[in-house]
C-alpha cells in the first residue's frame, strides 16, 4: 500500500509538471479565432442596424469579453485536478437546479421564453451550468457504479434520476432544444458507463414518444414539420429562416463570395449571427471553407476522445468524454438545422455562435478536458476488464 | 463499502468501456460528419445555380424609371400633348442618419427652393420607418440642377433625385376628351392617352440594384441598368384648325342660343371615316384636368363646399355636406371629361329620317313618285297615340321629296309602315345602329334600340315603335353611329369604321402602326345613295336646312328636334328639354366631309325658335364656310347665289378702261367710270378687299380717288330686300352669308361690322341672314 501511494504521489507530481495536450489546445484556439472571425462578419450588418450605423462591432465587442473570460476560465481549470469536479458534483448540482428554478421567477423574457437571468448587467443563461453539472455527475455515478452500470437499477434508474433532476426544471422553462441536447449527451454517457445497449434503445424510444406528444401538446406540430419538409410553401413565414439559410449556404459555392461579403447577413437571414452563424460561413467561404472548419471541428472531437481514452482513471475518462459529447452533439445539431436535415431547433454553434455564456462556459469546460489531458495513463499496471469487481481501489 | 461515503477511486475505465468511447468517437467524430458533408456538396455545388439564383432574385431590387411618354400630334404634325422632363425629389432617412446630415440645414435650403414647409422636411427626413420621403414631385429641371449642386457643395448623402416626366398640352382644352390626360402616375386617363397608353408609355428605364433586407445598402452591392425605350408617338387623324373651327362655332351656338347643358359635334370625312373634329361642350384643360372648367359646375361646386365649411369640422351635418361636395366634385369632373360624341346616346329626332329613307328606297318600299298626305295628325292603326306633325296645319299633299324637305312625321310613318318591321331592323343593323362604331377610343357605348320584336312583330305590340322609331324618337343612338351611317347614306353605301389615330410611331420616326380606311359593310346601293345626295341636298335648298347654305357650297343635311323622353322634373313629368341638331355634309356633288352638331337644351329666355332648322343648321353652315376652304373643297359659285360670293378684287390701276370694264364684268360685277382719262388711275373698294358678286366698283380714270367715309346702318331684323336698300343707300356692298331666300322670315342675324362705323364708301358688310322661324 504504502509503495502505492508512493507512486501515485510521484505521479501527481509529474502529472502536474506534465503540460496539456497541445493538439487539442491549438484545435481549441483556431476554432476560437475563426470563430470570433467570423462573427464579427456575421454580426456586421445587425450591429450598424442596431446602433443606426454608428457601430460595427457591437456584438464582437460582448463576444470577446467573454471570449476573455472564457480563456481565463480554460487556463485556470485546466490547473485543477479531476478530483476537485468529482467532489464538487452533488453541490454543483443543487445550485445549478436552484438557477434553473429561479429562471423561472426572475428570469428575462427573451422571445417569449424565460431563460437568462441578468446578474449585473449581464445576461446569463443557467441551463448552459446545467448541462455541464448534469456531466460532472454522470461522471461520477459512473465512476461509482463502476461494472454495476449493467444492472437496471444503477445503468438506468441511477442516472435516469439524476438526469431527470435537470430535465425537469428545463420542461418548466419548455427549453426544448436543451432537453434534447442533454438527453442525447446523458444516452451517451450511458453508454460509455455502460448501461445496456437495448435499455438505451428503449429510452431513446420513449424519449421519442415524449417529444411527439409535447410538440403536439405545443400546437404547432404540423407547421414545423411543413416548414422542415417543404419550408418552400410558406417562404414569408414559417419557411423564411430556413429558406434563407439555404440561400446562403448554396450560393457559396465551391469559393465562397469572400470573407465579410456575405449578401444574406444583411437583415435577410434572421439570428445569423447566433444559431445560423455557420449559413453565412458557407456563404463566405464555400464548400471548401465549410468543410475546413468541418474538420477542424472532427479532429478537436476525435482528439478529445483520445483524451478520454488516455485518462488515468475511471471519473476522468468519462468526464472528459460527457464535455466532448457534449460539443460532439451540439456541432451536429446545429449543421443538421442550418442545413435543413433535422428540424429548426435553438442550438447554437461552439465558439462561433454568439452568446457569452455559452462560449465561456464551452472555453471552461474545454479547460478540465486539457486538465485530464496533462495526466495521461501509462500502462504501467494491470487493466481492469470490464465488468469485474474492483480490487485495487485507492483512495486519495 | 455499503454506508461508506463514495470515494474518489483511482482505477482505470476498462477495456469495455474503452471500446464504447471508440466507437462513439467513431460516429461522432467521423460518421456524423459525412451526411452533413454530403449536404453541404449538395446544396454548394450540386445545386448552386439554383441557390445562387434564389439569392440573387432574394437581395435584388428593381427600381423603374419612367420613360419619356409619347407625343400626340394632329395629322399635321401640331404637338397636342408632348412630355417634358422632370424630377422627383426624394429624402432617404436612413442615409441621412448614416451620414450625419445637418437636417434642419437641408430642410431650410428645400423648403425656400421648392416652396415646401420646412418643417415638414425635417420630419420627414427623420421618419426612419421609411427609406423614400417624397418632398416634391415634378420639379422642373432648373431647379433640379440647383439641388445637385447643393449636394455636390455640401457632399450630402440622402437627397435624391429620380427622373420623372410632366405632360403638357400645348393646345389647352381642344379637344380635351379626345386627347385625354395622364393621371399622377403618368399613365392615360380618358380618351387617345389611356386608348393608346400601351404604345405612348414606352419600357421604363431598370435599374436592378442588391439591396440589404430593410433596404439597407450593401458595400458589395452592384447595378444594373437597363435603358429604357421611349415611348411611340401618336398622329392623330384631327385636325387642329378644324377643331379649333368647330369649338368656337359651337362656343358662339352656346352663348347665342342660351344652351343650358353644353354641345357635341364632329367633323368626319365620309370617304374614309377619318374624325377631323370631335368636340364635347364645355370640356376641360387637360393641363389641369381635376379643375371645373364650365363656369356653372364650378360655381355649383363652390357652393357645395363653402357649405360644409360653414359647418362646425366633426359635425353631422359637416359630415354629409363634405360627402355632398365631394359627389358633386367627382360628377362634375367625370362629366367634363365625358365625350359624349361616342359614349352618350341621345334621340337623333329627325336627322334619322336620313337612315329611314335610304332605307325605303333602297328596299324599294318606296319611289320618289310615293305620294303622302300630311293633314296635320293622323290615327295610325296599331298605334293608340294620335300621331301629329309637327306642323299642326299639316303639309297637305306630298311626294317623297318633300316629305324629307319638310321633315313630315306622318309620310315617314307611312314609309315605316309601307317598309315593314323586318326590313326596317335589317337596315338599323346594317346601318351599324345595333352596334359600337368600333372607333380607337375608350368608353364608346352603343346607344339603346328597341328589341326586335318590338318592331318587326306589330301584331303584338302594335306599330307605335316602328313608326316613332322611322322619324328618330323613344330610342337612342350615339353621335358617332348616326355620323358614320349618314357617312355610308352619302358616300355610295360604305359603312366604315371610324378612327382617331391614323399612325403610330416610334422614337426613331418609324411607323409602328398604320390605320387604313375599314369598310365593314354595305348599307345601300350606289343608285339610293345617289338619289339620297340630291335629296339631302334640297332640304338645304329647298327644306328646312336653307340656314345651312354657304354661298359656293353645295351642303345637304338634315335638321333634327328632339324632345328628351327619359329626363323628368322634381314634379315627375317629362320636361320638354330639347336637343336640337343638324349633320351636314359637303360638297354633295362629291361628299367629303360631314358635319354633325347638337346643342343641348337651348334656352326658351332668347325667343328664338328652337329647332334644329333655326340653331343647329346654321351653326353647322358657319362650320362648313370656316372648314371648306381650309380643306380645299372647290368653290362652285352660282348665279343665284352671286350676292354671297366673295371676290377678291385685282389692281386694274394702270391698266385701260375698256380693259377693266371687260375684266369686272368677266367677274360679274358692274362698273361705275368716273373721269374721262383712258387709263385707271384708283378704285374703290381698293385691291384686296373682298366683296360680294353683284358689288359695284367705282373705277376712277384721270381721277384720284377720294376717301368718302359713311356710316353703317343697323341691318338686324331686316330682310334681304330692305338690307340690300339700306347698303345701297349707304354707299356700301353687302355680301349675304346664310339663308339665301328672300322672303319676310329671313332676316340679319349678325353684321360684322357695328352699326353707327364710319367705313370707307364701298366697304363690304357681311351679313348673315337666317329663317328664324324653320322648324323640321
Amino acid at each position: 500500500m504504502e509503495t502505492v501511494a508512493a507512486l501515485y504521489r510521484l505521479e501527481d507530481r509529474r502529472r502536474r509538471r506534465e503540460g496539456v495536450d497541445p493538439v487539442f489546445l491549438t484545435l481549441v484556439l483556431a476554432l476560437l479565432a475563426l470563430g470570433l472571425t467570423v462573427l464579427y462578419s456575421a454580426s456586421y450588418a445587425q450591429s450598424e442596424y442596431d446602433t443606426l450605423y454608428t457601430v460595427s462591432t457591437r456584438y464582437l465587442q460582448r463576444q470577446a469579453v467573454c471570449a476573455a473570460i472564457g480563456l481565463t476560465a480554460m487556463a485556470l481549470l485546466s490547473r485543477i485536478p479531476a478530483e476537485i469536479w468529482f467532489r464538487l458534483a452533488w453541490p454543483l448540482y443543487g445550485v445549478s437546479i436552484l438557477l434553473l428554478l429561479s429562471v423561472l421567477v426572475f428570469g428575462e423574457s427573451v422571445n417569449g421564453a424565460r431563460r437568462w437571468i441578468n446578474i449585473a448587467g449581464l445576461q446569463f443563461q443557467p441551463s448552459e451550468v446545467a448541462k455541464f453539472t448534469m456531466i460532472l455527475v454522470m461522471a461520477r455515478l459512473t465512476a461509482q457504479y463502476g461494472g454495476r452500470a449493467e444492472q437496471f437499477r444503477f445503468g438506468v434508474l441511477g442516472f435516469g434520476a439524476a438526469l431527470l433532476g435537470i430535465l425537469v426544471p428545463l420542461a418548466l422553462e419548455k427549453h426544448l432544444s436543451a432537453i434534447m441536447l442533454m438527453g442525447m449527451v446523458a444516452a451517451v454517457m450511458m453508454f460509455v458507463a455502460g448501461t445496456r445497449v437495448r435499455w438505451l434503445l428503449g429510452a431513446a424510444a420513449g424519449a421519442l414518444v415524449f417529444l411527439v406528444a409535447y410538440v403536439s401538446l405545443m400546437g404547432y406540430a404540423g407547421d414545423r414539420i411543413t416548414a422542415w419538409l417543404h419550408p418552400e410553401q410558406d417562404p414569408g413565414d414559417t419557411g423564411y429562416q430556413i429558406l434563407q439559410s439555404l440561400y446562403a449556404i448554396g450560393s457559396g459555392g465551391l469559393f465562397g463570395l469572400g470573407l465579410g461579403k456575405s449578401r444574406q447577413k444583411y437583415l435577410y437571414l434572421p439570428f445569423q449571427y447566433n444559431d445560423y452563424i455557420f449559413a453565412i460561413l458557407c456563404e463566405e467561404l464555400g464548400l471548401v471553407g465549410a468543410l475546413g472548419i468541418m474538420t477542424l471541428f472532427a479532429l478537436l472531437i476525435l482528439r478529445g476522445y483520445r483524451i478520454a481514452l488516455n485518462a488515468p482513471d475511471r471519473f476522468s475518462t468519462v468526464l472528459s468524454a460527457g464535455l466532448v459529447t457534449l460539443i460532439a452533439v451540439q456541432t451536429l445539431l446545429n449543421f443538421g438545422v442550418v442545413t435543413n436535415l433535422l428540424p429548426s431547433t435553438g442550438v447554437a454553434l461552439p465558439f462561433f455562435s454568439y452568446g457569452g455564456t455559452a462560449l465561456a462556459v464551452n472555453l471552461g469546460e474545454m479547460g478540465i478536458v486539457l486538465a485530464v489531458s496533462r495526466g495521461r495513463y501509462r500502462p504501467k499496471r494491470q487493466e481492469q476488464r470490464f465488468g469485474l469487481p474492483d480490487q485495487q481501489e485507492e483512495s486519495v | 463499502m455499503a454506508g461508506k461515503k463514495p470515494e474518489y477511486r483511482r482505477i482505470r475505465m476498462d477495456s469495455g468501456h474503452h471500446r464504447r468511447i471508440r466507437l462513439t468517437a467513431a460516429v461522432l467524430g467521423l460518421l456524423a460528419f459525412v451526411p452533413m458533408a454530403l449536404r453541404l456538396y449538395d446544396l454548394m455545388v450540386v445545386n448552386y445555380d439554383y441557390y445562387a439564383r434564389e439569392a440573387l432574385r432574394n437581395q435584388t431590387r428593381t427600381t423603374y424609371v419612367t420613360a419619356m411618354r409619347g407625343n400626340i400630334y394632329d395629322r399635321n404634325m401640331n404637338t397636342l400633348a408632348a412630355s417634358v422632363g422632370v424630377e422627383n425629389v426624394y429624402l432617404d432617412p436612413h442615409e441621412l442618419k448614416q451620414s450625419r446630415a445637418d437636417l434642419s440645414a437641408i430642410a431650410a435650403f428645400l423648403g425656400e427652393l421648392l416652396g415646401v414647409d420646412p418643417e415638414s422636411i425635417e420630419k420627414k427626413g427623420k421618419d426612419l420607418s421609411k427609406r423614400y420621403q417624397m418632398v416634391a414631385a415634378r420639379v422642373d429641371r432648373e431647379t433640379g440642377a440647383k439641388i445637385r449642386a447643393y449636394i455636390q457643395e455640401n457632399d450630402i448623402s440622402g437627397i435624391h433625385l429620380e427622373p420623372n416626366s410632366q405632360r403638357y398640352y400645348p393646345m389647352g382644352t381642344l379637344a380635351s376628351q379626345v386627347i385625354g390626360f395622364t393621371n399622377a402616375s403618368n399613365t392615360g386617363s380618358e380618351g387617345v392617352e389611356a386608348a393608346y397608353d400601351r404604345y405612348l408609355t414606352g419600357g421604363n428605364d431598370k435599374v436592378v440594384t442588391t439591396k440589404g433586407n430593410n433596404e439597407m445598402d450593401m458595400p458589395f452591392s452592384f447595378e444594373k441598368f437597363v435603358s429604357a425605350t421611349p415611348g411611340c408617338s401618336v398622329v392623330l387623324t384631327l385636325d387642329s384648325t378644324v377643331q379649333a373651327c368647330l369649338e368656337k362655332r359651337m362656343e358662339e351656338a352656346i352663348a347665342r342660343y342660351d344652351v343650358q347643358n353644353g354641345a357635341f359635334g364632329l367633323v368626319m370625312n365620309v370617304k374614309t371615316g377619318e374624325i377631323l373634329a370631335m368636340a364635347t361642350l364645355s370640356g376641360y384643360d387637360p393641363n389641369d384636368y381635376q379643375a371645373i372648367l364650365d363656369p356653372k359646375a364650378a360655381a355649383q361646386v363652390e357652393e357645395l363646399r363653402f357649405a360644409y365649411l360653414s359647418e362646425p369640422e366633426g359635425s353631422e351635418g359637416y359630415t354629409a355636406k363634405k360627402k355632398a361636395y365631394q359627389e358633386a366634385m367627382t360628377a362634375a369632373r367625370l362629366k367634363q371629361w365625358r365625350n359624349r360624341v361616342l359614349s352618350d346616346g341621345y334621340e337623333p329626332g329627325s336627322t334619322f329620317k336620313v337612315l329611314t329613307m335610304a332605307a325605303a328606297l333602297d328596299s324599294g318600299s318606296i319611289d320618289l313618285d310615293t305620294n303622302f298626305y300630311c293633314k296635320g295628325a293622323e290615327q295610325i292603326p296599331g298605334r293608340s297615340q294620335l300621331l301629329h306633325c309637327w306642323r299642326s296645319a299639316g303639309h297637305g299633299a306630298e311626294k317623297t321629296p318633300q316629305a324629307l324637305q319638310n321633315s313630315c312625321n306622318i309620310a315617314f310613318a307611312h314609309i315605316a309602315l309601307k317598309m315593314g318591321g323586318e326590313t326596317f331592323y335589317k337596315y338599323v343593323q346594317r346601318f351599324g345602329i345595333l352596334e359600337k362604331t368600333g372607333i380607337d377610343l375608350a368608353g364608346e357605348s352603343k346607344g339603346v334600340f328597341f328589341d326586335k320584336a318590338l318592331v318587326t312583330d306589330t301584331n303584338k305590340w302594335g306599330t307605335a315603335s316602328l313608326t316613332s322609331g322611322s322619324f328618330g324618337q323613344t330610342f337612342k343612338l350615339t353621335p358617332l353611329q348616326l355620323a358614320r351611317a349618314i357617312s355610308s347614306v352619302v358616300n355610295g353605301g360604305y359603312l366604315l369604321e371610324p378612327y382617331i389615330v391614323s399612325e403610330v410611331l416610334n422614337a426613331e420616326g418609324n411607323t409602328v402602326l398604320k390605320q387604313e380606311p375599314t369598310v365593314v359593310r354595305r348599307t345601300i346601293s350606289k343608285e339610293t345613295s345617289d338619289t339620297m345626295r340630291m335629296l339631302l341636298r334640297s332640304v338645304v335648298t329647298e327644306g328646312t336646312a336653307k340656314n345651312a347654305s354657304v354661298a359656293g357650297f353645295s351642303i345637304g343635311g338634315k335638321t333634327g328636334t328632339s324632345e328628351k323622353i327619359d329626363v323628368f322634373d322634381e314634379n315627375g313629368s317629362r320636361v320638354t328639354d330639347k336637343i336640337v341638331s343638324f349633320v351636314g355634309v359637303a360638297p354633295m356633288e362629291d361628299p367629303g366631309y360631314l358635319v354633325l352638331v347638337a346643342l343641348d337644351t337651348p334656352s326658351r329666355s332668347t325667343g328664338i325658335y328652337i329647332s334644329g332648322g333655326v340653331m343647329a343648321a346654321p351653326t353647322v353652315g358657319s362650320v362648313m364656310s370656316d372648314i371648306l376652304p381650309y380643306l380645299e373643297v372647290e368653290r362652285n359659285y352660282t348665279e343665284e347665289d352671286a350676292a354671297g360670293w366673295e371676290i377678291t378684287l385685282p389692281d386694274w390701276t394702270g391698266e385701260t378702261r375698256k380693259d377693266a370694264e371687260k375684266a369686272l364684268k368677266a367677274l360679274g360685277l358692274t362698273a361705275r367710270v368716273v373721269g374721262d382719262g383712258e387709263n385707271v388711275t384708283g378704285q374703290i373698294p381698293a385691291a384686296g378687299e373682298t366683296v360680294s358678286g353683284d358689288s359695284q366698283v367705282l373705277l376712277y380714270c384721270g381721277e384720284t380717288p377720294e376717301a368718302e367715309n359713311v356710316t353703317v346702318p343697323d341691318f338686324l331684323g331686316m330682310d334681304r330686300m330692305k338690307a340690300a336698300q339700306a347698303a345701297q343707300d349707304a354707299g356700301l356692298n353687302l355680301l349675304i352669308l346664310g339663308n339665301t331666300d328672300i322672303s319676310p322670315a329671313v332676316t340679319a342675324a349678325e353684321q360684322s361690322v357695328p352699326p353707327g362705323t364710319k367705313v370707307p364708301w364701298g366697304t363690304t358688310i357681311r351679313v348673315q341672314f337666317l329663317n328664324t322661324k324653320a322648324a323640321d
